[in-house]
């Protein structure tokens, strides 16, 4: 029992990374109908981008942190819908989509090439150890982990639905054309978005780095998993993308455990083809109508 | 009365196609203008060009005297200018209130208070008031998707009247509604036109609604003003009936 509890709270630590970066890809699809296929490599650069500040510049964790951060939101956020999303959404949303696996390969071997291809051990912002809560042994930084995440998302939601910036951005997701209309300043709305996206990957990758160590190829299994959780919860509410990220996380876990970390991919995989059976708007999305 | 709106030789074509050709007329203060015309006469356009979503080919408008023409959608929004559209266009998965309070908000607050200030930019008690004037009350906290159709159009018309606006368009107001609420968005109308002094504009088909609701209409026919005048001017008019019912 107390051996499947800890299972439980290490699912749930990586589900609320996973969850990071299934919020990032429902938000901006809400904004902006991109699909962002990079966001595994999303979650993965910024760790290397860190580490990179401490070893070629000789800078302090928390100052390349602080820097490693703001470049990757203002290169990764702002620069990719100038650069990237601007010019090929008007073609549709599927070059769009063709253009983020782009990404995703540029960053993933750019990372390799320019950094390490070896797994580097990122310092975790949380004391190791372990604490005993009702006779079970809980990792600290799981707990952490799942704390600081929680706190991110809350924050999130309060300033979605309760500020001004964030209802304007959800009338943007609902309906951008009226929106326009009454004054809102829509641009604007979508930009902030995409900052807000790779914001919670930078959080996510500080989260994820010092488990699974900082690695080029980190991105194709949390790129995976979060888009699994995010269709899984349901691809059009946040509080789907944290459920299906939590699910997510505790099903890998879980399988990795008790069934075959050999297969431990196709686990979530399997849940993700009997959701879209049983329920393809998501276990907590709601079902969308379109005119035609 | 003092024009709110002048529009002089409005042009607008796609290609080949002229759409609005030399249109002209002007809307006075307080006053419920009404433009008819069949299918594909461009009343549309006309109201897409007066708010920025297109620019005019020629042609000038005016508001308050000041030259707003090929102004954006959001320049004129800020000027007073705020519409409806023929489909129902309210934010689905906001409630009532907040439709409303979204209408009203842009207009409201220095830049801070735009970006970080409360969600509801101190329009809580304007929207309820403009909830109980449109009869809205029970359903303040509903989500705008799950009300009927006829119930989203008063919420359309109620939020295109939220900024308390110089000039609100109302294209196809009565479109799809059944005859008891039409009835309610009529006098809705007449209301918010005698108690607030709205200057309104509105494009319809249905010949009952706009005769009783507006003092003048404007009859389009291919793109340009067949004639001016009063709702019983209109209706006898030998031209109005040919280009309705043909010879």
């Amino acid at each position: 029992m107390a051996e499947l509890v800890a299972y439980i709270v290490a699912g749930l630590a990586t589900g609320a990374i996973y969850a990071l970066a299934a919020i990032g890809f429902t938000l901006v699809w809400q904004t902006s109908q991109t699909i962002n296929f990079a966001q595994g490599e999303y979650v993965m650069l910024p760790a290397i981008l860190i580490l990179a500040g401490v070893s070629f510049f000789g800078l302090p964790l928390w100052a390349a942190a602080l820097l490693g951060g703001l470049v990757f939101v203002a290169v990764f956020g702002a620069g990719f819908k100038i650069a990237v999303v601007d010019p090929m959404i008007r073609h549709g949303v599927l070059p769009l989509a063709i253009a983020t696996m782009a990404l995703a390969i540029i960053m993933k071997e750019g990372a390799k090439d320019f950094f390490s291809s070896e797994a580097q051990t990122f310092p975790s912002p949380f004391p190791a150890g372990a604490v005993d809560i009702l006779g079970v042994s809980l990792s600290i930084q799981h707990i952490a982990i799942i704390a600081v995440a929680f706190i991110a998302i809350g924050m999130l939601q309060w300033f979605v639905s309760r500020t001004r910036t964030g209802r304007q951005m959800q009338a943007t997701a609902q309906n951008p054309g009226v929106a326009l209309i009454l004054g809102i300043p829509v641009a604007r709305m979508v930009m902030l978005t995409f900052a807000i996206n790779a914001a919670l990957a930078v959080l996510a990758s500080v989260l994820v780095s010092p488990l699974y160590l900082a690695k080029f190829s980190n991105g194709e299994v949390i790129g995976l998993f979060a888009f699994i959780a995010a269709i899984v919860g349901g691809f059009n509410q946040v509080r789907g993308a944290l459920g299906g990220g939590l699910i997510v996380g505790v099903v890998d876990s879980l399988a990795a455990a008790y069934i075959s970390s050999s297969y431990r991919l196709a686990v979530p995989l399997a849940l993700l083809v009997l959701i879209i059976l049983i329920k393809p708007e998501g276990l907590f999305g709601r079902r969308e109508e379109r005119r035609i | 009365m003092k024009p709110v709106l002048q529009v002089t030789g409005l042009r607008k074509s796609f290609g080949g196609v002229v759409a609005v050709d030399g249109v002209s007329f002007e809307v006075h203060e307080g006053e419920i203008l009404g433009i008819i015309g069949p299918n594909g006469c461009g009343k549309s356009t006309l109201f897409n060009c007066i708010l920025g979503q297109l620019v005019p080919s020629a042609g000038d408008i005016r508001l308050d005297g000041v030259d707003v023409t090929g102004s954006t959608p959001e320049a004129m929004n800020r000027r007073g200018v705020s519409r409806t559209f023929q489909l129902l266009q309210v934010f689905p998965e906001l409630s009532v209130r907040e439709n409303l309070i979204l209408a009203g908000q842009e207009h409201r607050g220095t830049m801070l208070a735009r970006l970080f200030g409360p969600g509801d930019a101190g329009l809580t008690a304007e929207a309820d008031r403009m909830i109980g004037f449109f009869r809205l009350v029970h359903l303040a906290d509903a989500r705008a998707g799950s009300l009927s159709y006829g119930q989203q159009k008063l919420l359309d018309a109620a939020m295109a009247f939220m900024a308390g606006p110089r000039l609100v368009l109302l294209d196809e107001p009565a479109g799809g509604v059944n005859l008891t609420m039409l009835a309610d968005l009529r006098e809705r109308l007449r209301a918010m036109n005698a108690e607030r002094g709205a200057t309104f504009v509105v494009i319809e088909h249905n010949m009952d609604f706009v005769m009783s609701l507006c003092s003048r209409v404007i009859v389009m026919v291919e793109g340009k003003v067949l004639m001016t005048g009063t709702p019983a001017q209109v209706r006898s008019d030998p031209a109005v009936l040919e280009a309705y019912l043909g010879n």
